[in-house]
């Protein structure tokens, strides 16, 4: 089974990284996607994720937007003018209250994504693996 | 009875001559502006005097300022040199000065070639300290805290420049409109704009008066409120530098001390942190404040919801898993 064909079915691990200053949810997610076999790292906040972004390649980053210091608009901003921002498959993963020009503007820059907080977690799933497949 | 007018009239000019330095002439702030350009303050007040008094003597002008007669030749053959006065030929000597803006101009103009012969001779400079061999061995770099004094508005500025150029993650800037108005009219506010590094700026400041912030987008700026002011002035460079001012803005002289101290950058990061979490942003009216913290509440609402929804999958799975293994 080729991996194209493995992320179809959701079988290919994948490795995520989650930017999330939300300990609480990092560490209940990192439970899930683990128990689905795939490899999680975790930024609790945004400088980690940036330094960790630019040293490891991961098939999809989970951004929170609203963290204190450093946010995930600051992390879009760093990657946009390195030119970087369009190399990784970035999911703005967010419970802000953010209009949809808003995020269609962040796709627009080149954010591969966004999923709003709540969200099913085999919703979620699926996203991941849908994108990781695109 | 004509000799008696000449005389009154000789006293009028005399004492409006003497008179022009007298402290509550406007004169004198004209004369301190003036030192700015490169001027000392007896050579701006020759200056001003023959700008207003017109052509006259060096033993006129001597008299009139009160200036010893030796250091009034120097002070004339000094601003002759700059461009700023001319002498009229006849005997004795006359002198009158270039009209103010003409002689602006050639103030700055000097000033400006200095400048550019400052940084052409750099290169020549460095390559003759090149040439001279090293003689000591090279000492490994000291680890030890740097403190260096700042005295005066031009050290401070030229090291907050240096800061702010060379700054590659944040810039935190606390202080009073009435501590930063000094660097009014200097590079500060622009390199400040056009800074790559997070920027973060928390000031006192009214929205109906012009400040010196104003430039820079409200989202970095941040209003000190009067139950947190304190009398601090400190910016701090990339979480590694900082510099805090010692005298306040009602002292005349500025006074200000830069470290690398990672104790002193540490504990002023600190303070800074806590005041800006109770600061608001300058723009933000008491009402968006309260909106504010409505999105907060819901943002935490779906960030609860959405732990919540994990945490349910997982008892599930858990769930599944215990039963699976009793049943085995």
């Amino acid at each position: 089974m080729s991996k194209t064909e493995k992320l179809k079915e959701g079988l290919e691990n994948l490795e995520i990284l989650i930017i999330d200053d939300n300990e609480q949810i990092t560490k209940m997610l990192t439970t899930f996607l683990e128990l689905k076999e795939h490899k999680c790292t975790i930024a609790n906040d945004g400088k980690e994720g940036l330094s960790i972004i630019k040293e490891n390649r991961h098939d999809v980053i989970l951004l929170d937007l609203a963290m204190p210091e450093f946010d995930g608009y600051s992390v879009i901003k760093d990657l946009e003018e390195s030119n970087e921002l369009k190399d990784h498959k970035i999911i703005v993963f967010t419970a802000s209250t953010i209009t949809q020009d808003e995020l269609d503007e962040l796709v627009k820059r080149g954010v591969t994504s966004y999923i709003l907080k709540p969200i099913d977690i085999d919703i979620l799933h699926s996203k991941l693996i849908e994108i990781a497949n695109s | 009875m004509s000799q008696m007018n000449i005389t009154n009239s000789m006293t009028v000019t005399e004492t409006v001559e003497e008179g022009l330095f007298q402290s509550e002439n406007p004169i004198h702030e004209l004369n301190r502006m003036l030192v700015r350009y490169d001027l000392t303050p007896n050579q701006a007040k020759v200056y001003l005097f023959l700008s207003k008094i017109g052509v006259k003597t060096a033993s006129e002008i001597s008299k009139a300022l009160k200036i010893p007669r030796t250091e009034t030749y120097h002070l004339l053959s000094t601003l002759q040199q700059k461009g700023i006065i001319f002498s009229v030929f006849g005997k004795p000597t006359k002198f009158n000065a270039v009209g103010l803006e003409e002689s602006l101009e050639i103030l700055v103009n000097n000033e400006k070639n200095r400048i550019n012969e400052l940084d052409a001779g750099k290169s020549t400079l460095i390559k003759l300290w090149n040439i001279i061999p090293k003689y000591g061995e090279d000492e490994e770099e000291t680890q030890d805290n740097k403190f260096q004094s700042l005295q005066g508005r031009n050290s401070i500025l030229v090291k907050l420049e240096q800061m702010i150029k060379e700054s590659k993650e944040n810039i935190l800037v606390l202080g009073t409109e009435a501590d930063f108005k000094r660097f009014y009219f200097t590079e500060f506010t622009e390199l400040l704009n056009k800074t790559k590094s997070e920027l973060r700026i928390l000031t006192d400041h009214t929205p109906d008066t012009p400040h010196i912030f104003e430039s820079v987008s409200p989202k970095k700026v941040k209003k000190i409120e009067d139950k947190n002011r304190e009398d601090f002035c400190f910016i701090i460079k990339d979480d590694s530098e900082v510099i805090f001012f010692i005298s306040n803005n009602k002292v005349k002289d500025m006074l200000a001390v830069w470290t690398d101290s990672q104790a002193f950058v540490t504990t002023l990061r600190s303070l800074f942190s806590l005041m800006w979490k109770k600061s608001h942003h300058i723009n933000e009216t008491d009402a968006e404040s309260l909106l504010g913290s409505e999105i907060t509440y819901e943002h935490r609402l779906r960030e609860i919801e959405q732990e919540k929804m994990i945490l349910s999958y997982l008892q599930e799975n858990f769930k599944i898993l215990e039963t699976g293994g009793k049943k085995n």
